[in-house]
């Protein structure tokens, strides 16, 4: 009862529901600003709220983060450009639904599953959180391991048939990825005596270059053709049953994305990889193909990353440990206004729990009321000039991988990775492989590296994993996973068929 | 044609008036500093450590306070990376005049040793104040077979290099505190590094590693929750926040000669900024540190306060680098010999 009390505090408090709803318009704005990160915005919201009381900033914080991981994919699916690491992969699909004149389909789609995935990640967070933490926290190195690598089987279907070009632009990024130094032995790699180098390569100003600067130059090759804007169809807003289609899929990719976000190495970015993935291998009828435009690929990464908010918040309030970079910040207002992040947080403030819930819930509601409403406003962006649009989202990804450390460094890696990209897309080579990599390689290289350090011997190493029901789980998807790609196994599974 | 043409006037009238301001605000910035009227404007505080942690919390509370004393706003960023390296280097390329400021924990003290960077703080820098110190424990699962640090020592010495021990990287506090073991225990672990307090904690939690060594106040809520227990502290006296938990002097008393040691945050300033500069500073910071709020929030963080200045935060420095350095030379975990880089040995 007392519980219900908390949860209801910030839909009765005019104060507390007015700061929600702020954030979460501001965070939709913001996020959808190639740059302007949600972690960048919530350590803003961090400074500014020192001598405010905890629950406002709280709030605030909330909705920004809500808001935000969701304003991204505007950008995404709009100008190809995603507004965060949790966006890329929306933009697989989303760009090209744009392209082919729906990007109001595609707005709109993505908006009512962000709102899904959201309220679930909530829920599991209020009914489930103590057990999926338990579960978080046994998640070993070699289940990270397989998590990446199957993350890195994306490869193949983002290549878009050019399968050796994205095989190398992958491998390119893991090695990117690799720059700096090195968490595990301390030595420095590739950097040659840069100190500038030790900190190695920022994922997101490799995002800022690969999609932002080098589509900047792309389209500067096409700057006199019509826009989008011209052929835009018109629309209405979808009927119910044709929304209603999308729900299995989403309940599916939402419950990777809670999971996902709960554990404390792998977050939104890689919860929406995943999700993306498991729709392009389970929907057996997709609208389009993936990759063409195909209504499930905006939805299944939309839904992931908005559901592994909720799942952040879940190591996040039961153990103290963050779940991603911005949970980290979170603990730090935590700190500041007094309270111990731990495992004792529930006990001793519990009420924190359910407000904090209570305000998710509400930043899911203002996320799917602007979300809908600001579609339109949104969709202007396609009809302004290029002339207009590009020199103003140059700026944007400058600024934008600056502030990300202060660094000017960053902002000459972005530059790079402008160029880099722009010379792979003429030459038909798939620049996300090489995100996935740099996004990737770290993670399959300590996960290795520690899980091999912690075994005796190869054959430990081995036998490790088929030790623990979730390894053996995650080794077995793994081992269908690749094979299910192979000409062997389709033959084998026609001949099944044919009995 | 016409309606255009006034359009990209409208433009080229904004962004002339964006250069402008840009100009004004520049030309503020290059005024040049005088050791009286400091601080005539902005004071950049550049943490080294990431949002949210310790480091960043100690410095963002202690700024908002240190403001009036001053007289400026403090504007603080965060440039991690490199263990802090990146952000030490900062401070060091900029003007020396009081004017930029680092906001750091212990790492620069090592940075030579284990050949990250070339800085320094003993060299490179002057500390304007050491705000506080904190303390290490060796922390295993709470369902371990080792009730005591006896229990694991004999474990290890049968055993060598079978036990892991979680580590924040090099020069980190469990790679430190691994090396002090091994020099006066002669015992070994199987290192597995993480990337910080909260992984190692996680991995704890979840039992992939043995032992670790963690920050009082990064284990003291696992503690009070049952899920760690602490075997030992790194200290020569027990701690008010954990009186149960045994000083490891109690058990071994030949760590004596390293003790008192553990992270510390400070307030650095270039080598080269004048005298009077640091002292204005120093007795700013000196003020907005008697702040009962602030202390207040360094003990929740588990700190305890210092507010040391002038000689003696060079002092405590040094032995904090001292210690550190000599302990992993003799443990071998580096070819560089800290009496080449001019680091005295600890007075024993």
């Amino acid at each position: 009862m007392e519980a219900i009390q908390q949860f209801l505090i910030p839909f009765l408090d005019l104060n507390l529901l007015f700061l929600v709803a702020a954030g979460t318009f501001g965070g939709i704005i913001l996020g959808a600003i190639p740059g302007l990160s949600v972690t960048l915005c919530i350590a803003l919201i961090l400074s500014l709220t020192y001598s405010w009381e905890l629950l406002d900033a709280l709030a605030l914080m909330l909705g920004v983060y809500f808001g935000g991981v969701f304003g991204g994919s505007r950008a995404s699916i709009l100008i190809n450009m995603p507004g965060g690491p949790s966006n890329v992969a929306t933009s697989f699909d989303g760009y090209p639904l744009a392209q082919k004149g729906e990007a109001r389909m595609a707005l709109t789609l993505s908006t009512i599953y962000s709102f899904v995935g959201g309220i679930i990640g909530v829920i599991v967070l209020a009914t489930l959180a103590p057990l999926v933490a338990s579960v978080a926290i046994n998640f070993g190195q070699r289940d990270y391991l397989l998590l990446a690598l199957l993350g890195l089987l994306l490869v193949g279907s983002l290549s878009k048939g050019a399968t050796a070009k994205g095989i190398f632009a992958a491998g390119a990024g893991i090695l990117v990825g690799l720059v700096g130094m090195d968490t595990i032995g301390g030595g420095a790699r590739f950097t040659f005596g840069s100190l500038e180098l030790m900190s190695g390569v920022n994922f997101i100003v490799a995002l800022l270059g690969l999609f932002g600067m080098s589509e900047i130059l792309f389209q500067l090759r096409t700057l006199n053709q019509k826009g989008v804007a011209s052929f835009l169809k018109k629309t209405v807003f979808p009927p119910l049953r044709f929304i209603l289609k999308f729900l299995p899929i989403s309940l599916r990719v939402s419950i990777i994305g809670v999971f996902v976000g709960a554990l404390p190495g792998a977050g939104g970015e890689i919860a929406a990889l995943l999700g993306y993935d498991h729709a392009k291998q389970t929907v057996k009828k997709p609208n389009r193909k993936f990759g063409e435009g195909a209504y499930e690929g905006v939805i299944a990464p939309e839904a992931a990353n908005s559901a592994a908010i909720g799942g952040a918040l879940i190591p996040l309030l039961t153990l103290g440990i963050p779940g991603d970079a911005v949970t980290a910040i979170f603990i730090g207002a935590l700190f500041i206004h007094g309270l111990q992040p731990g495992p004792l947080l529930m006990e001793q403030s519990g009420d924190l729990f359910w407000v904090m819930v209570g305000s998710s819930v509400l930043a899911n509601v203002f996320l799917l009321i602007f979300g809908l409403l600001v579609v339109s406003i949104f969709i202007k962006i396609v009809t302004v000039p290029k002339q207009v649009l590009l020199p103003i989202i140059a700026v944007i990804t400058v600024i934008g991988s600056y502030s990300i450390n202060n660094s000017i460094t960053d902002v000459y890696w972005m530059l790079g990775f402008g160029i880099i990209g722009f010379i792979m897309k003429i030459n038909k080579f798939p620049v996300a492989p090489l995100v996935l990599g740099i996004i990737l390689g770290p993670l399959i290289d300590t996960s290795f590296r520690r899980a091999y350090m912690g075994s005796d011997g190869f054959g430990d190493f081995l036998f490790g994993f088929v030790n623990t029901p979730i390894t053996l789980i995650l080794t077995i998807v793994f081992i269908f996973t690749m094979l299910g790609q192979t000409n062997i196994f389709t033959t084998i599974k026609g001949k099944l068929k044919k009995g | 044609m016409n309606k255009y043409f006034t359009k990209r006037r409208f433009l080229i009238y904004c962004t002339a008036i964006f250069f402008f301001i840009l100009a004004a605000c520049s030309s503020n910035d290059s005024s040049g500093a005088s050791e009286d009227n400091f601080p005539e404007k902005d004071i950049n505080g550049i943490i080294q450590w990431g949002e949210g942690g310790a480091t960043d919390i100690i410095s963002r509370t202690l700024a908002s306070v240190a403001e009036d004393e001053i007289g400026a706003s403090l504007v603080m960023q965060n440039r991690t990376g490199a263990t802090g390296a990146i952000a030490t280097q900062y401070v060091y390329d900029q003007a020396a005049d009081g004017y930029t400021l680092l906001f750091g924990a212990e790492n620069p003290n090592l940075y030579q040793i284990l050949d990250i960077s070339e800085r320094d703080y003993m060299n490179d820098f002057v500390p304007v104040t050491i705000i506080g110190q904190s303390y290490a424990g060796i922390v295993v699962n709470a369902d371990s077979d080792f009730e005591t640090l006896e229990d694991l020592v004999a474990y290890a010495e049968e055993n060598p290099s079978n036990l892991l021990m979680g580590t924040s990287g090099e020069g980190g506090l469990p790679h430190v505190a691994s090396a002090m073991l091994r020099n006066e225990l002669n015992i070994e672990f199987n290192p597995i590094p993480y990337d910080g307090d909260g992984p190692l904690a996680v991995a704890l939690l979840g039992n992939e590693i043995d032992v670790t060594v963690l920050a009082v106040s990064a284990a003291q809520e696992y503690i009070d929750s049952g899920d760690f227990k602490m075997l030992a502290v790194l200290n020569n006296d027990s701690l008010d926040s954990i009186p149960d938990v045994q000083p490891i002097t109690e058990i071994y008393p030949q760590f004596e000669t390293y003790l008192p040691w553990g992270p510390f945050q400070g307030i650095f300033a270039h080598k080269d900024t004048p005298e009077e500069i640091v002292q204005k500073l120093s007795d700013g910071f000196d003020a907005a540190q008697n702040n009962e709020a602030f202390t207040e929030r360094l003990t929740d963080l588990g700190v305890d306060p210092l507010n040391l200045h002038g000689e003696d935060a060079i002092e405590f420095v040094q032995a904090n680098q001292s210690t550190s350095a000599w302990m992993l030379y003799e443990a071998g975990e580096t070819d560089i010999s800290p009496e080449e880089l001019g680091i005295p040995p600890v007075e024993k």
